[in-house]
């Protein structure tokens, strides 16, 4: 008899180089419907995760294109989680500060959004560091009403 | 199917243009030439309609935020119409439906823009 799948989950591995991205989020929009999110959620998982790609991109690999980002993607009944990993500069929640859109509408400027729109459309952004592996981790979680 | 495709029609002082496909860190590039390609053509009334647009991260919102006070200075501005419900709710969730005139339809925004404009 087959052991019991509590979750799913698996991987990609793509090269840090924007001409991916299109690719990446269409994966995290066709995943969140597989998980149970509507059309409306799954543009704003797929919003996440470009913004969440880029960000390791463009300034914790400072646009290389040589190195690795992975992703892994875990189904359970509660939520679907989007993990990104790499070996780049990382950052940290406690040293997070998100720009203030009434501020910003006053004051605009280029870029500062991205964590914005992770945070508005996941509902929980975690960034994390493991001294061991010398990996970090960016985790977004949607959950499944 | 390319990324982003990007069409310019000029009605009068206006540009209207029109981005189809998705707008990211990988083609803003694109997307920013054609804005400035206007505004270096003393065109500063710019018209994006978004009716074939799937996708703008917050990359292309920065593309749009970086031209706004050079448009403005000079007696133009930059409108947005026929928004797709993601993009207007990523415009939305920013603040930017506050920022910039949003428009259901294209006719309305030039309209608004160039009133003197004949239909």
């Amino acid at each position: 008899m087959a052991a019991k799948v509590d979750h799913a989950q698996f991987r990609l591995v793509i090269p840090s180089q924007t001409r991916y991205l299109n690719l990446v989020t269409g994966l995290a929009k066709r995943a969140s419907l597989v998980a149970g999110l509507d059309d409306a959620t799954a543009a704003k998982v797929s919003i996440a995760v470009d913004e969440a790609v880029t960000n390791v991109i463009l300034h914790a690999y400072r646009g290389e294109g040589e190195h690795s980002v992975e992703l892994e993607l875990r189904f359970t009944e509660q939520a679907l989680e989007i993990h990104i990993w790499h070996t780049g500069q990382g950052i940290h929640s406690d040293q997070l500060v998100l720009p203030d859109p009434k501020e910003y509408i006053k004051h605009p400027r280029k870029g500062g959004l991205g964590l914005l729109l992770m945070s508005r459309f996941m509902d929980e952004v975690q960034f994390k560091a493991d001294a061991v592996s010398g990996r970090n981790e960016c985790c977004l979680i949607k959950k499944i009403s | 199917m390319a990324d982003l495709s990007i069409a310019v029609r000029h009605i009068g002082n206006v540009a209207v243009i029109l981005p189809a496909g998705f707008i990211n860190a990988h083609t803003v590039r694109e997307f920013e030439e054609a804005l400035e390609s206007q505004v270096q053509q003393g065109r500063y009334k710019l018209l994006l309609n978004c009716k074939d647009l799937s996708y703008i991260s917050s990359a292309g919102l920065g593309a749009i935020m970086g031209l706004i006070e050079t448009v403005r200075e000079n007696d133009g501005d930059i409108l947005l119409s026929n928004l797709q419900e993601n993009v207007f709710a990523i415009f939305d969730t920013l603040g930017f439906t506050q920022l910039y005139r949003v428009f259901a339809e294209e006719d309305q925004a030039l309209a608004a823009v160039a009133p003197e404009r004949k239909a």
